[in-house]
């Protein structure tokens, strides 16, 4: 088991913002994560990077326990993962290089291997003409590949992807869904936090749907597409 | 790790270098507290240098009792010489007396021809002390010593003025030290306050980082280093202040800069305030998992 939660609940202040979870995410899977605004996806996502822990309830990533962390185990951790923002979060005063580059220069990686590894991955994400670009010269397709490729650099077992395409229009939205299933093909278990889940095709992904808290659907694209 | 610790120091530069305007002006404020401070211990260190140049001259002068013998003094003398404390002891002959009198107060010379030919200045014994030994605490019991013994008429070791200067010395040194943690602490305030703003101003950056796996003292990296260098710097550029200052007065006012080991405590000072601070600043600045 990849990632299991269970009886997790996570309350900021006296607002509850996930309810008795359980949910087991297998090595390769790709999970869907629907729901309205408020619903919990980012709250989930937060539990799974341990940005924030359980109020209550475990949370099991790639062997870390949530109740068992110790300092020196989050850095380990988050090495494991790969997160994708909406907002994409890229530093800008640096380059596309040197964004892609952060996650194998903080773990230590030589230079020429940190070279060799980003010029390919930016080559395969089709960034190669943008290795020196600042973030705010590219368009808003371009930044959520950067911010793909800084998050696929290490070689994570997990991608995280908390509404990759909510500042995307529909065209590059699809561009960045079909990159996410490919990274997935390769391998990588993906979890994806969206409001719109029909924008994995079907047969591709497992769905689950939050609403204020607690798991209500979990179930197929059908399901989706039929409400 | 070294690629680790090279990538850290890198970051540090860039953090340094991407606010270098108010990097410098934290740097000018440091250095304007710092001077404040150097004044103090400059000041202080002048004073002190004359008390212990004072108290360097403490000694011992056993006068001895009319028709003690040379035999008797040379004896009594090495007695002295064997106790703890001394380091040398010089007779002084009653003629020796005449001559150091006449040499030292020449315009009173008349009133030893005044006294008569019977009349001799008494011969005494200088004791100098090891520089331990130079404190009223110590002095006093070796005086009482040598009061007591046979031949001694009189024993004078300025009791006057030594407890006195015993406690100047000690109350400027205890000063001196109140200053500089009083200033640290203040420093070190300063500077959490810049790097708790640096940190907010680079809040994306250290949260990337956490996300991609830095290691915490990773992140805590540059900016401790910036708060070293800080620090650092601003003691650097106070003692060259300083030293201006000191250049300025020195036709003026006759006194020496601060020696090279003081120095180094003013440039270590700094660096253990930026980092303290740094470290201040960090405490509230970086965000953990919450729980």
């Amino acid at each position: 088991m990849l990632i299991s939660m269970r009886d997790v609940s996570r309350r900021y202040d006296d607002w509850p913002a996930l309810k008795a979870l359980d949910l087991e995410i297998e090595p390769g899977e790709f999970l869907v994560v629907s729901g309205p605004s408020g619903a919990g996806k980012t709250t989930l996502l937060r539990l799974i990077w341990m940005g924030d822990l359980p109020s209550t309830g475990v949370v099991e990533v790639a062997g870390f326990r949530s109740d068992r962390m110790r300092r020196k185990d989050y850095p380990e951790l988050r090495r494991k993962l790969g997160i994708v923002f909406q907002d994409f979060r890229l530093l800008q005063e640096r380059t596309v290089y040197d964004n892609v580059a952060l996650p194998l220069q903080v773990a230590g990686t030589s230079p020429k291997a940190v070279r060799r590894r980003v010029f390919s991955l930016l080559a395969e994400m089709e960034l190669s003409h943008r290795r020196g670009s600042r973030p705010h010269e590219l368009s808003g397709g371009e930044q959520q590949r950067v911010a793909i490729a800084r998050a696929m650099v290490a070689h994570p077992v997990i991608l995280l992807a908390d509404e990759p395409t909510g500042n995307l229009d529909p065209e590059v939205s699809k561009r960045v869904i079909d990159l996410l299933l490919a990274i997935n093909r390769a391998g990588t278990a993906v979890i994806l936090a969206t409001h719109d889940p029909r924008q994995v095709p079907a047969g591709t992904a497992r769905y689950l749907y939050l609403d204020r808290g607690c798991l209500v659907a979990p179930g197929s694209w059908e399901g989706f597409s039929t409400t | 790790m070294t690629h680790l610790i090279l990538t850290a120091l890198r970051e540090a530069c860039l953090n340094i270098r991407g606010k270098l305007a108010s990097f410098l002006v934290t740097i000018l404020m440091v250095s304007l507290s710092f001077m404040v401070f150097d004044i103090f211990i400059a000041v202080s260190w002048n004073l002190e240098s004359a008390l212990r140049e004072e108290q360097q001259s403490v000694g011992i002068e056993v006068f001895l009792q009319d028709g003690v013998t040379e035999v008797q003094a040379i004896a009594l003398a090495d007695i002295i010489s064997g106790m703890d404390g001394v380091r040398s002891v010089y007779r002084v002959s009653s003629e020796e007396a005449e001559a150091f009198f006449r040499a030292d107060l020449p315009e009173q010379a008349d009133l030893l021809t005044l006294m008569g030919p019977d009349f001799a200045l008494p011969a005494s014994i200088q004791i100098s002390l090891h520089p331990e030994y130079r404190s009223s605490e110590k002095v006093a019991p070796i005086a009482r010593t040598l009061s007591g013994m046979a031949g001694v008429v009189d024993v004078v070791y300025g009791e006057e003025y030594l407890p006195g200067l015993t406690r100047a010395v000690d109350i400027l040194g205890r000063l001196v030290l109140l200053a500089g943690l009083v200033l640290a602490v203040s420093i070190s305030l300063v500077v959490a306050n810049t790097v708790r703003l640096a940190v907010a101003e680079k809040s994306l950056t250290v949260e990337i980082m956490s996300i991609v796996g830095a290691p915490a003292w990773f992140v805590r990296l540059p900016f401790l280093g910036e708060g070293i260098v800080t620090g650092l710097s601003g003691a650097a550029g106070s003692l060259l202040l300083t030293g201006l200052v000191s250049a300025l007065l020195a036709s003026t006012v006759s006194h020496g800069f601060l020696p090279g080991r003081w120095i180094a405590g003013v440039l270590l000072l700094g660096a253990a305030t930026g980092a303290l601070g740094s470290w201040i600043g960090m405490r509230s600045g970086i965000p953990r998992p919450r729980s």
